[in-house]
C-alpha cells in the first residue's frame, strides 16, 4: 500500500551534480549538528569549526567542475530539480563567493568564539545554513526556492546577530534584525504572489517566456510586484531607505558574524536582485531602472555622509558597507551585462575585503567584543605596526585608493554607469566616495598619528591567515584583477529550463 | 602613432619600469629591515634614490633630441579585456620632469632627518619617488591615474607624521581636496575610453597615443571630459581659486615633504594640462585657453598678494608658489611654443629654487624653532654664508636675468604676450611683486640688528652647503646656458603645438611677426609711412 | 683690436668670481687693490676697442661679436653677444675709466670695513652688469645687465644691513626699479611682437616703416623703464634713500653710471623714437624738465650734503631726458659724460668731508674745511664750477647744448630749463660756502644736539685724494670733447653720428642766437652763485628766505606715496588676505562642515528603534508601489 502510494508520487528527476554545493552544505551542517550533540563532549571545542570549515571549502570546490561545464561552450547553463535552480556562471560565480566567506567567517570566529566562550558546533552550523541559503537563493530559478533560500538565510542570521549571548547589545541586535527581517520578508513573499498573479507562475524562466510571448493589457498588478520584491530585496543589501538596521545590528553582533553578514549575505541579495530584475525583467528596465538610480543615489549620499559623524568603528563600517551597496547598485542599475559583471567583482573583492576589515577589529576589539571605538585604535601603529598597516590597507582599499581591488571594483561600478551613459550618477557616486575617504582617513589617522597609549594586540593563528588571505587578495589582484575580470565577465545569468 | 612610440628599440635597458619599481623595491627593502637597524633606512633610501637619479641622468645624455616622438618606450599587457596597459615612454615634455624626480629625491633624503620612525619615513618617501616618476612616464590613461591617485598616500603619511603642530588637518584636507579633483577625471578617463571605442567601434584602449592621435569624440563630449581633467589638474597644480590646501600642506609638512610637494608634485598638475589637457583635447584646450589664463593671472597677482602678508615663512613660500605655477599655466594655455617650452623650464626651475628655498627655511627652523617671521631677524650677521645662498636663490626665485628663473618666466610672458597681450601685460606686473614680498621678507628675517638667539644662530654646516651645490649650478646653469635643456624639449613642444593646430581647424599657433631688418648692413634710414599696426619695411 | 670687446666685461667678471672664491684670503687691502686691476684691465681694453674703431671708416663702426646661443625658442631667439659701435664704447669708456678711479678711491674709504672684500666683490660685479648692459647686441642682454645692476645697487645700499633704514632703502630701490623694469619687458615681448627679434641690428633696421602706434608704445614703455632706472619723477623716490649706501657707491652707480642707463636705452633705440608720434619724445622732454625743475628745488633746502648731491643727479637727469626729448642726442651723451666727471669728484670730495668729519653728513656742522683739507676743497670747487656751469668748465659746454637743444624745440622750456640751471648754480654754491667757507661749525649744536665727541676734520689719504684729482682735470676739461665753434670741434657728434642714423635734431639756430643763449646761461649762472654768496658767505638775507619746509620735504611727496603704501595699499593686501582665509577656505572648510552638519542631521533619524526602522521601511514600500503604481498602463 505505502509503496504504491510512493510509487505515485513522482520525483523529478534530479542532477544531483547541479545541487552538489547546496547539499554539501545543507547535510553537512545536519550532520556536524547531529554528530557533535552526540561526541561532541569528547572532543576538543574547535572541531566543529574546523569542519564547517572543511565543509564550505569543499562546497566552493564542488562548484569548480559546474564552473568548467557552464563556461564551455558545448554544454553551458542548464537547470535542474525540474527548473528549480538554473545553473549558470552567474550562480556558480556566487556559490563560490558565499561557500568561501563562510569558510573565512568561521575561521575568523574560531579565535573570536574561543575569546569569548562560546565555541562549539551551533555557530559554524548557523553559518553553514545560512551559506546553504544564500546558496539557494544565488542558484534559484523559481520565486517559491528563492524564498526559501532567503529565509534559510535570514533565519540563521537572525540566530547568528544574537549569539553572542551575554551582549545585550548582541540580543538586541538580534531582536531588531529579526523582526525588520521578518516584516520586509512579509513583503517579498507578497511581492511574489501579485507576481505569480501577474504571470500566472513563480517559476523565472516561465515568466520570463510569458512575458516576452504575451503583452499584458493592464500590468499594474506586475509593477506593484516589482515594488514589493524589491523591498524583500533592498532590506538585505541594506539600501536607503530600508538600511536603518543596518548600524544597530553591525554594531551589536558578533564581529564575525557581521563580517559574514557584509560578504555572504550581501552576496546572495544582490544574486537575488540581478536574477529578478536584470535577467527576468530586464525587458521592463524602463519600469525598474529608474528606482534603482534613486535608490543607488539615496544609499551612496547617506551611507557616506552618515559614516563621517560615527564614533564607533563598527558603525562606520557599517555605513560605509551602506554605501558600498549603493555602489553597486550603480552597476545594477546600468542593467547591462557589463554592469552584472561590474557587480560581481564587487561582491567577489568586497567580500575578501571586508572579512579581512572585521577580522582586524574582531581582534582589536577585545575581550567582551566591546573595544570598537575609534579611540580604541589610538597608538594601535606604535603598538602593532603590521596589523595597524594590514588594516591601513583594508581601509585605503574600501577608500578606493588605485593597487587595491577596491579601487578596481568602483572602476569597474562607475564604467558600467558610463556605458548606460548615467554620467550623473557616475559623477554621483565618485563624491560620496570621496566624502566616504574621509572616515577611512579618520581610522588611519587614529591608529598612526594622534598619540595614545595601546598595548601590543596578539593575533591568532587563525586570525592571521585570514588577515593574510585578505591582504594578499586585497594587493595581488590589486594589481593584477584580470582574472577576476574575465571570470566576472564569463559569469553572466542566463535562464534555462532543462 | 606608431611612428610616435616607435623609437623604443633604441635602447634595450627597461628605464621606465626601472624608475617605478627600484623606489617600490626599496620601500619594501627599507620596511623589512630590523626594528634596531633602523638607522640604516636612510642609508638605503639615499642608495636607492641616488641610483634612481642616476639612471635619469643616463636617459637625459642617452635622451635623442632630434626625436619628437617617445622614447624608452616599455609596454606590457596588464588587463586585456579593458584594453588597459603598461605603456611608458619618455619625451622632451616629460624628460626634464623625470630628470627632476629624480635629483630632487635624493637631495630631499639626504637633507633632514625626520627623527623619529625613520623606517616608515623613508619608506614612505621611496614609494613617493615610485609614484611621481610614475605619472611622468605614463602614456596609458589609467596607469596615468593610478600613479597620480596613489603619491596621495605617502604624502598624506608623510605630512600627517612627520609634520608639525597642525598636521592632521593639513593631511586629511590636502587628501581629500585631491582626490576629490581626481574623482572626477576618473569619470572623464572612464567616458573618454568608453566613448572613443564606440565612436571608433574597435576595442577599448586606454592608450594615450591612440586616443589622442584619434581624436574621435565630438566637441562638446570632448569640452566636458576635458573640465573634469582641467578639474583635478587645476586642484594639484594648484590653481586660484582651489589652492588653500597648498598653503596647510606646506607649512605642516616636514622639510623633505615640502621640497617634494613644491619641488614635483605640484608639477604632476602642471605636466597633466600639457600631456593629457593639450594632447588629448586641442579643441577643448583653445576653446577654454582665455579662461584658464585669465585664473593663471588672477593666481600670479593674487598668489603675490597674499604671500606678501604672510607671517609664516614657509606659508609664505607657499603662496609664492601660488603665483609662479599662474605662470606656468598661462604658458601652457599660450598654446605657441615659447610659452609651454616657457611652461616646463619653470616647472623645473620652480622645482629647483623653491626646493632650495624649502630646505633653507627647514635648516632656519632646525636652528630657531620657528617659522614666523617676527621672531627672526639679523640673520645675516650670524649665518653670512646661509644668508648668501638664501640671497642667491631669492633672486633666482624673484626671476633675475642670468638665472633660472627668469628663463621660463621670459618665455611665457613672451609667449603669453603674442597670444593674449593684455593678459601678458597684466602678469608681467606680478614681477614687481614677486621682488616686494620676497625682498621684505629678507629684509625682515636676515636684515636689521640681530638679539637673542638670532644673534648667535649657526651658518650653514659644510654638509648642508653640499647639498646647495647642485642646486645653486642648477641655478645659473640653467640661467646662463638653458640651450641645451630648450633644444631637447622643443620637438616634442613643436609637435604638440601642430597636433593642436591640425585638430582644431581655424586655429594657428600665435606667432610674431617674422622678418625685421637684417641687422645693421641696411641702416640707411628711409621716409616711413605709417601703415597696419606693425607692418615690416624690407 | 675691436675683437677684444670681450675683455671689457671679462675683467670684472673675473675679479668678481677671484673674490667669490678667494676674496676673504686677499683680505685688506689686497682685494681692493685686485679689483681695482681687474677695472684698469677693463678700461685699457675699452681704449684698444675705441682705437680698433677709430680705425674702420664710419660706414661700418658697427662690430658685433656673437659668444653663444643663449635662449632659443620656436621662432625665438637671443644670443649672448656684444655689439661695439660709438655709442657703446663712448659709454664704456667713461663707465670703465671711472669704475677704476672710484675702485681705486674705496680702498681708503672702505679701510677698516669688516667686510671689506665683498663690498669689491659687489663692485666688480657691478661694472660687470654695467658693462654687459652698454655692449649687450640685444634688448634682453641689455636688460640683464638693467637687472644686475639694479641688484648690485640693492646689495650695495643695503651694504650695512644691521640698520634697518640701509635695509629698506636697498628694498626699495629695487621694488621702484622693477615698476620701471615692467615697462622694460612689455617693451621686449612689443619689440619682439613687431620685429620678431630683439637683436639691436634687426630692430633698429626695422624701425624705419613700422606702425607709429607700436613706435610710441616703445618709445614709452622704454621710457617707464628708463624713468625708473634714471630716477625720473615719479619714480625718483628711491635715489635720495639710495645714499645710505657707502659714498663711493653713490660716486659710482647713483651718479655716474647706472642711473644714466635709461639715457643710453633711449639713446640706442632712437631710430624706433623717430618713428613715434610726436607726442612720445614730448612726453619724455617734459618730464625730464619738471624732474629737473623739481629736484633742484628741494636740493636747495636740504641739509645732509649727500642728499643735496643726490636730487643734484636727479635734476641734471631731467637735463639730458629734456636733450633726448628734443632729439639732440649727442648733447644728452655730452652731458652724461661731463656729469659723470663732475658729480662723481663732487660725490668722492664729499665722501673725503664726511670722511674726515667722521661721518657727519649734516652741512650745519661743516665750515671752514678749506683750510683742513685743501686738495679736497680745491678739486671740490672745480666740480662745483662745472655743474654750476661757468666756463670753461665742462658742464657749461654741456648743459649750453642741452639749452641749445631745448630752445630750438620750445622756447617756454628753454625758459624753464635756465631756471633749473640758475637753481642748480644756486644751490650748489650754497653747499660749497657751506661746507668750505665760512666759520667752522664743527661741534655747533643743532637740533639740540652736539656731537659725542669732538671731531677734528684732517685730509683724505692718498688713494682718496688721487681719483679727485683726475677726475677734477676732467671735468674741468671735460668740455673740449665737443666744442660748438666749428663743425670739426664737435668731435663727439661727429664720433657718435653712425650709431644715431640721422636722428640727430638739426638746430636751426643761427649763430648770433648761439651767443646770446650761451651769454644768457652764463649770467645765470653766475647770478646763482651771486645769489648764494649774499645769503650764505654775506649773510645779507636769511636762509630761510630760500629754505622752505615744504621744500626740504621735497614738496611731501615721498611721504604721500609711502603713506598710501603703508596705508590703503596695505589694508588692500591685509583684506585680499582675509579673503582667502575666510572666504576661499572658508567655502573649502565650510563643505566639510555642511557635509557633518546634515550627517548629524540624519543621525537623528537613526534612532535605533524597531519601529522608526519600521516605519522608515513602510514609507519606503508605499513610495515604490506609488511610483510603479504610477506607471502602470491603465
Amino acid at each position: 500500500m505505502m509503496s504504491l502510494v510512493l510509487a505515485q508520487i513522482e520525483t523529478p528527476d534530479i542532477a544531483w551534480s547541479a545541487v552538489l554545493p547546496h547539499l554539501i552544505l545543507g547535510v553537512g551542517a545536519l550532520l556536524l549538528l547531529m554528530v557533535w550533540s552526540l561526541v561532541g563532549r569528547h572532543l576538543p571545542d574547535w572541531i566543529p569549526s574546523a569542519v564547517a570549515i572543511a565543509v564550505a571549502t569543499g562546497s566552493a570546490i564542488s562548484a569548480v567542475p559546474l564552473w568548467n561545464r557552464v563556461t564551455d561552450a558545448e554544454r553551458g547553463p542548464f537547470g535542474a530539480v525540474a527548473g528549480a535552480v538554473g545553473i549558470d556562471g552567474f550562480s556558480v560565480f556566487l556559490t563560490i563567493v558565499i561557500a568561501a566567506s563562510a569558510a573565512l567567517s568561521c575561521l575568523l570566529a574560531i579565535a573570536y568564539l574561543k575569546r569569548e566562550d562560546l565555541l562549539g558546533a551551533e555557530y559554524p552550523v548557523l553559518i553553514l545554513l545560512s551559506a546553504a541559503g544564500g546558496v539557494t537563493m544565488a542558484t534559484a530559478n523559481d520565486l517559491m526556492v528563492l524564498f526559501i533560500g532567503l529565509e534559510i538565510l535570514s533565519i540563521a542570521m537572525y540566530i547568528l546577530a544574537a549569539f553572542h549571548s551575554r551582549r545585550v547589545q548582541s540580543q538586541e541586535a538580534g531582536m531588531k534584525y529579526f523582526v525588520l527581517g521578518a516584516f520586509s520578508s512579509a513583503f517579498f513573499l507578497y511581492g511574489i504572489a501579485l507576481t505569480y498573479g501577474a504571470t500566472g507562475s513563480t517559476n523565472l524562466v516561465d515568466i520570463k517566456t510569458y512575458l516576452a510571448t504575451n503583452v499584458l493589457i493592464e500590468d499594474g498588478l506586475l509593477l506593484a510586484g516589482f515594488a514589493l520584491l524589491l523591498v524583500g530585496l533592498a532590506f538585505k543589501v541594506s539600501a536607503v531607505p530600508f538600511h536603518s538596521w543596518t548600524p544597530d545590528v553591525y554594531e551589536g553582533a558578533p564581529t564575525p558574524v557581521v563580517a559574514f553578514m557584509a560578504s555572504g549575505v550581501k552576496a546572495a541579495g544582490f544574486a537575488a536582485l540581478l536574477r529578478i530584475f536584470v535577467t527576468t525583467f530586464g525587458a521592463y528596465a524602463d519600469d525598474w531602472q529608474p528606482i534603482i538610480y534613486a535608490l543607488a543615489i539615496a544609499t551612496l549620499i547617506l551611507g557616506a555622509v552618515m559614516a563621517v559623524v560615527q564614533t564607533d568603528v563598527k558603525r562606520m563600517l557599517a555605513y560605509s558597507s551602506i554605501s558600498h551597496a549603493g555602489f553597486m547598485l550603480v552597476g545594477v542599475q546600468a542593467a547591462s551585462g557589463k554592469g552584472t559583471a561590474s557587480v560581481l567583482f564587487y561582491l567577489a573583492t568586497y567580500s575578501v575585503l571586508v572579512i579581512g576589515t572585521f577580522g582586524v577589529i574582531s581582534v582589536v576589539s577585545g575581550r567582551g567584543d566591546g573595544a570598537t571605538a575609534v579611540d580604541d585604535f589610538k597608538g594601535l601603529g606604535a603598538a602593532s605596526p603590521w596589523l595597524a598597516f594590514t588594516f591601513t590597507i583594508f581601509l585605503l582599499a574600501q577608500a578606493g585608493v588605485p593597487l587595491t581591488t577596491g579601487f578596481f571594483a568602483k572602476f569597474q561600478a562607475i564604467s558600467a554607469a558610463v556605458d548606460g551613459h548615467s554620467w550623473t550618477l557616475a559623477v554621483i557616486a565618485m563624491i560620496t566616495a570621496a566624502i566616504a575617504a574621509y572616515l577611512y582617513l579618520r581610522i588611519v589617522m587614529t591608529m598612526w598619528m594622534s598619540d595614545g597609549e595601546h598595548e601590543p594586540v596578539k593575533v591568532p593563528l587563525t586570525t592571521l591567515v585570514v588577515l593574510g588571505i585578505a591582504l594578499v587578495f586585497t594587493l595581488g589582484f590589486g594589481v593584477w584583477p584580470e582574472p577576476i575580470v574575465d571570470w566576472a565577465n564569463e559569469a553572466l545569468p542566463a535562464l534555462v529550463r532543462g | 602613432m606608431s611612428l610616435i612610440l616607435a623609437s623604443s628599440d633604441a635602447v634595450t635597458f627597461p628605464v621606465a619600469p626601472a624608475l617605478v619599481l627600484l623606489p617600490l623595491l626599496g620601500a619594501v627593502a627599507i620596511a623589512l629591515l630590523p626594528k634596531r637597524h633602523f638607522e640604516q633606512a636612510k642609508n638605503l633610501a639615499l642608495v636607492v634614490s641616488t641610483v634612481v637619479g642616476a639612471i635619469t641622468l643616463w636617459v637625459l645624455f642617452e635622451f635623442d633630441q632630434a626625436d619628437a616622438g617617445f622614447q624608452f618606450v616599455s609596454e606590457q599587457s596588464w588587463i586585456d579585456s579593458l584594453g588597459i596597459s603598461w605603456l611608458a615612454g619618455i619625451d622632451g615634455i616629460s624628460l626634464f620632469l623625470v630628470v627632476l624626480s629624480g635629483l630632487l629625491f635624493p637631495l630631499a633624503i639626504v637633507a633632514v632627518d625626520p627623527g623619529h620612525d625613520h623606517k616608515a619615513y623613508y619608506a614612505w618617501l621611496l614609494v613617493l619617488e615610485a609614484g611621481c616618476l610614475g605619472v611622468f612616464v605614463a602614456l596609458d590613461l589609467f596607469m596615468f591615474f593610478v600613479f597620480f591617485e596613489i603619491v596621495l598616500v605617502p604624502m598624506y603619511f608623510l605630512i600627517g607624521k612627520w609634520g608639525h603642530a597642525n598636521r592632521e588637518y593639513a593631511a586629511t584636507k590636502f587628501f581629500l581636496y585631491t582626490m576629490f579633483g581626481s574623482a572626477l577625471m576618473l569619470v572623464g578617463i572612464v567616458s573618454l575610453v568608453s566613448l572613443h571605442a564606440s565612436e571608433t567601434g574597435g576595442d577599448l584602449t586606454f592608450n594615450l597615443v591612440t586616443i589622442a592621435e584619434t581624436q574621435a569624440l565630438g566637441t562638446n563630449a570632448a569640452r566636458f571630459i576635458f573640465l573634469t581633467f582641467a578639474l583635478a589638474f587645476a586642484v594639484k597644480v594648484p590653481m586660484f581659486p582651489l589652492h588653500t590646501w597648498l598653503p596647510d600642506a606646506h607649512t605642516e609638512a616636514p622639510t623633505a615633504g615640502s621640497v617634494i610637494l613644491a619641488g614635483v608634485m605640484l608639477k604632476l598638475g602642471t605636466y597633466g594640462f600639457i600631456r593629457f589637457g593639450l594632447y588629448l583635447f586641442p579643441e577643448a584646450s583653445v576653446w577654454f585657453a582665455p579662461v584658464m589664463i585669465t585664473l593663471g593671472v588672477i593666481g600670479i597677482i593674487y598668489g603675490a598678494v597674499v604671500a606678501t602678508m604672510q607671517k609664516d615663512l614657509k606659508r609664505l613660500v607657499a603662496y609664492s608658489s601660488v603665483a609662479h605655477l599662474g605662470f606656468i599655466i598661462i604658458g601652457t594655455f599660450a598654446l605657441n611654443v615659447q610659452g609651454i617650452e616657457g611652461g616646463i623650464l619653470q616647472m623645473v626651475n620652480h622645482g629647483i629654487s623653491t626646493g632650495a628655498l624649502f630646505l633653507l627655511v627647514g635648516w632656519i627652523y632646525e636652528r630657531r624653532h620657528t617659522r614666523q617671521i617676527a621672531e627672526l631677524g639679523g640673520l645675516q650677521k650670524s649665518a653670512p654664508i646661509m644668508a648668501a645662498v638664501f640671497t642667491l636663490v631669492m633672486l633666482s626665485s624673484i626671476g633675475l636675468p642670468g638665472l633660472n628663473g627668469f628663463v621660463g618666466e621670459f618665455l611665457i610672458l613672451l609667449g603669453t604676450f603674442t597670444a593674449h597681450r593684455w593678459w601678458a601685460v597684466v602678469a608681467t606686473s606680478g614681477v614687481i611683486l614677486a621682488a616686494l614680498y620676497l625682498l621684505w621678507a629678507y629684509q625682515r628675517v636676515f636684515h636689521g640688528p640681530a638679539e637673542g638667539e638670532n644673534a648667535e644662530m649657526e651658518d650653514l654646516k659644510w654638509s648642508e652647503g653640499f647639498i646647495m651645490i647642485p642646486f645653486i649650478v642648477a641655478i645659473f646653469f640653467m640661467g646662463i646656458y638653458p640651450k641645451p635643456v630648450i633644444e631637447r624639449m622643443e620637438p616634442a613642444v613643436e609637435r604638440l603645438v601642430a597636433h593642436i593646430e591640425t585638430n582644431v581647424e581655424g586655429f594657428t599657433e600665435p606667432v610674431a611677426k617674422q622678418g625685421a631688418g637684417n641687422g645693421f648692413g641696411d641702416l640707411e634710414v628711409e621716409s616711413s609711412e605709417p601703415g597696419a599696426e606693425g607692418e615690416k619695411h624690407e | 683690436m675691436v675683437e677684444l670687446v670681450w675683455l671689457i666685461p671679462a675683467f670684472p667678471l673675473l675679479g668678481f668670481l677671484v673674490l667669490l672664491v678667494a676674496g676673504r684670503k686677499l683680505g685688506e687691502p689686497g682685494a681692493g687693490i685686485f679689483a681695482t686691476l681687474m677695472m684698469g684691465g677693463s678700461f685699457l681694453s675699452a681704449v684698444a676697442v675705441f682705437a680698433g674703431l677709430v680705425d674702420r671708416n664710419e660706414s661700418d663702426r658697427f662690430y658685433e661679436l656673437t659668444l653663444f646661443e643663449w635662449i632659443p625658442s620656436g621662432d625665438f631667439s637671443v644670443d649672448v653677444g656684444f655689439l661695439a659701435d660709438p655709442l657703446a664704447i663712448t659709454m664704456t669708456l667713461f663707465i670703465t675709466g671711472i669704475a677704476t678711479l672710484i675702485h681705486l678711491y674705496s680702498i681708503g674709504y672702505m679701510h677698516g670695513d669688516a667686510n671689506f672684500s665683498k663690498f669689491f666683490l659687489y663692485l666688480n660685479l657691478f661694472a660687470f652688469s654695467m658693462l654687459m648692459l652698454v655692449l649687450g647686441n640685444n634688448l634682453l642682454l641689455t636688460f640683464l645687465g638693467w637687472e644686475g645692476v639694479g641688484t648690485c645697487s640693492y646689495l650695495l645700499i643695503s651694504f650695512w644691513f644691521t640698520d634697518e633704514a640701509n635695509a629698506s632703502a636697498g628694498k626699495k630701490a629695487f621694488v621702484t626699479n622693477r615698476v620701471g623694469d615692467f615697462g622694460f619687458m612689455i617693451a621686449m615681448f612689443l619689440a619682439f611682437f613687431t620685429f620678431g627679434s630683439i637683436n639691436y641690428g634687426e630692430m633698429l633696421s626695422g624701425a624705419p616703416g613700422m606702425a607709429a602706434g607700436t613706435a610710441t608704445a616703445i618709445t614709452l614703455l622704454l621710457f617707464l623703464g628708463a624713468a625708473g632706472k634714471s630716477a625720473q619723477f615719479p619714480l625718483y623716490l628711491w635715489l635720495p634713500d639710495a645714499m645710505a649706501g657707502p659714498t663711493p657707491v653713490s660716486a659710482l652707480i647713483h651718479a655716474a653710471t647706472m642711473v644714466t642707463s635709461g639715457i643710453y636705452l633711449l639713446t640706442r633705440v632712437n631710430p624706433i623714437i623717430a618713428q613715434a608720434n610726436g607726442w612720445a619724445p614730448d612726453i619724455i622732454m617734459w618730464v625730464g624738465l619738471f624732474t629737473a625743475l623739481f629736484a633742484a628745488s628741494i636740493a636747495v633746502a636740504q641739509k645732509d650734503i649727500k642728499k643735496v648731491l643726490a636730487f643734484s643727479t636727479v635734476s641734471q637727469l631731467g637735463f639730458m631726458f629734456v636733450a633726448v626729448g628734443s632729439g639732440v642726442y649727442v648733447a644728452a651723451i655730452f652731458h652724461m659724460i661731463t656729469h659723470a666727471f663732475f658729480k662723481a669728484l663732487l660725490f668722492l670730495g664729499a665722501g673725503s668731508v664726511i670722511h674726515g668729519m667722521h661721518d657727519e653728513q649734516d652741512m650745519r656742522r661743516y665750515g671752514a674745511l678749506h683750510k683742513v683739507m685743501p686738495v679736497t676743497a680745491f678739486t671740490f670747487i672745480i666740480g662745483w664750477l662745472a655743474i654750476a656751469g661757468v666756463p670753461p668748465f665742462s658742464g657749461f659746454w654741456s648743459k649750453d647744448e642741452i639749452l641749445l637743444g631745448a630752445y630750438n624745440e620750445n622756447k617756454v622750456a628753454w625758459v624753464l630749463l635756465l631756471v633749473a640751471a640758475v637753481m642748480t648754480a644756486f644751490y650748489m654754491s650754497r653747499l660749497v660756502f657751506m661746507t668750505f667757507f665760512g666759520p667752522a661749525r664743527w661741534d655747533a649744536e643743532i637740533d639740540g644736539e652736539v656731537p659725542e665727541h669732538e671731531i677734528h676734520p684732517h685730509e683724505s689719504p692718498k688713494t682718496m685724494l688721487l681719483p679727485l684729482v683726475v677726475l677734477a682735470g676732467l671735468a674741468a676739461a671735460g668740455g673740449a670733447m665737443n666744442l660748438p665753434f666749428t663743425h670739426s670741434l664737435k668731435r663727439l657728434e661727429i664720433w657718435l653720428e653712425p650709431s644715431l642714423f640721422g636722428n640727430e635734431q638739426h638746430i636751426n639756430v643761427a649763430a648770433g642766437t648761439k651767443w646770446g643763449l650761451a651769454i644768457i646761461a652764463v649770467v645765470g649762472a653766475l647770478s646763482g652763485v651771486a645769489g648764494a654768496a649774499w645769503i650764505y658767505l654775506k649773510h645779507k638775507a636769511p636762509a630761510s628766505l630760500v629754505e622752505k619746509p615744504i621744500m626740504e620735504a621735497g614738496w611731501g611727496y615721498d611721504t604721500a606715496v609711502s603713506n598710501f603704501m603703508g596705508g590703503s595699499g596695505r589694508k588692500a593686501f591685509d583684506a585680499t588676505t582675509r579673503f582667502d582665509e575666510t572666504i576661499i577656505d572658508g567655502v573649502v572648510n565650510g563643505a566639510g562642515s555642511v557635509v557633518k552638519e546634515s550627517g548629524t542631521l540624519l543621525a537623528k533619524l537613526q534612532t535605533g528603534y524597531v519601529r522608526s526602522s519600521a516605519v522608515g521601511i513602510a514609507g519606503g514600500a508605499v513610495a515604490l508601489v506609488v511610483y510603479f503604481l504610477a506607471r502602470t498602463s491603465f
